[in-house]
């Protein structure tokens, strides 16, 4: 198994390009993706304290984050998996 | 002890490294080092019930902070042992001095309720407390009690205080540059090998996390605490347990103190140690360089002659 580079610089198209509307529009998801898992996160925690946990906190973060745009990809039968490494780049 | 902040103060050790030490020392180490005290003693200072039996310690402050007890745990000496530990074992000046900040900062947090930690353990031990708060752990009263009491108590004040130091202060540590810049840059094969799973928004998800968890549970415990919860204090029934932001509050809770040097002394010698630390970290950062490379090239001379 080949060791994965490290993660690349985003905003940037699967070629290298710099792509300004794609990631305006990303940081418009992502905010909504961060807001959204405090929005869910809070009120579950105040009456499942079982949820505030130093473990369960930063994964339900990871899981709405990644996990969710993750599961629109799998529904649109998208790759999931990074792909990362010299293969990424053209020529 | 310390809740939230405890979480944030990660982010602000991180934010304030030494101009040398930038985009070098590994976040995940600042992170257990941080981590490590209330890992190692916590679970038992709360305990659990099994079959209507509680199990636990007698005296979870003393068990927490004290000695004998777990108290070691919250010293400057045992996060030095630590990164003996770390050092001895993989050579990694980031591992290791990250660890060291990151456990310091811990230690030096919780003189502020009324326990404190041992400070100069273990050429004594006597606590060092500034008393700010009261605190609250107890068999009875549980989490939720403890809770209840640091977030009614300067204790939501401290959580806010480092809470702002990271958004006003140091916002730029939780910008997806910094993360590349100097997270991934400072620890590359970890961040490689969680790459394999999750892609860059995963990836900064997880580094954010830690921050995140802090901002809810500060909210969600407060919230919970002075509107929802109905506690019955001195006979009384309330809505939501009462604020008091004075000095080693709240009044509802009992004291329980150790014993312990005056709480004049606290603040300069948490002040002098923290820059003590600091120097330490700055003198031994170029020497374990050397001790790095000499460690790295005794293991390529030990695999080519096996």
């Amino acid at each position: 198994m080949t060791e994965p580079s490290p993660p690349e610089a985003s905003g940037t198209s699967e070629s290298g390009v710099p792509d300004s509307g794609s990631s305006q529009r990303q940081k418009y998801i992502d905010f909504f993706l961060y807001a959204s898992a405090a929005a869910t996160y809070i009120p579950l925690a105040i009456y499942n304290k079982w949820l505030l946990d130093w473990i369960v906190g930063p994964l339900w973060l990871v899981a709405w984050v990644w996990g969710l745009p993750s599961l629109v990809k799998l529904v649109r039968r998208q790759p999931v998996k990074p792909r990362r490494g010299p293969d990424r780049t053209p020529g | 002890m310390s809740w939230a902040a405890h979480q944030f103060e990660v982010y602000a050790v991180e934010a304030h490294l030494p101009k040398k030490m930038k985009g070098q020392i590994s976040w995940f180490a600042i992170f257990f080092g941080d981590f490590t005290p209330d890992f190692l003693a916590k679970f038992w200072v709360y305990g659990f019930n099994f079959h209507g039996k509680h199990y636990g310690a007698s005296k979870p402050y003393q068990w927490h902070r004290g000695w004998p007890g777990m108290g070691i745990s919250h010293t400057l000496f045992f996060g030095a042992m630590c990164c003996l530990g770390i050092w001895a074992w993989k050579h990694n000046r980031a591992w290791t001095i990250g660890f060291l900040l990151g456990f310091a900062a811990h230690v030096l947090t919780d003189v502020n309720d009324s326990i404190g930690t041992m400070l100069l353990f273990p050429f004594s031990t006597l606590n060092w407390s500034l008393h700010t708060w009261a605190y609250a752990a107890t068999i009875k009263g549980g989490k939720y009690l403890d809770a209840a009491a640091y977030y009614s108590s300067l204790g939501f004040m401290m959580d806010l205080f480092w809470f702002f130091v990271v958004v006003i202060g140091s916002w730029r540590v939780l910008t997806k540059e910094f993360w590349r810049t100097n997270i991934v840059a400072a620890d590359p094969h970890v961040w490689s090998w969680l790459g394999q799973w999750l892609d860059d928004r995963g990836l900064l998800a997880l580094y954010r996390g830690v921050f995140f968890y802090g901002v809810c549970r500060m909210i969600a415990w407060t919230t919970w605490a002075h509107v929802v919860a109905r506690p019955v204090i001195n006979g009384v029934k309330r809505n939501g347990y009462p604020w008091d932001l004075s000095w080693t509050g709240p009044w509802w809770v009992q004291h329980v103190t150790l014993p312990q040097v005056t709480p004049w002394v606290v603040l300069p010698m948490a002040l002098i140690l923290l820059g003590v630390v600091y120097f330490v970290a700055n003198a031994l950062w170029e020497r374990m360089e050397s001790g790095s490379i000499k460690e790295i090239a005794w293991r390529n001379v030990r695999r080519k002659t096996t």
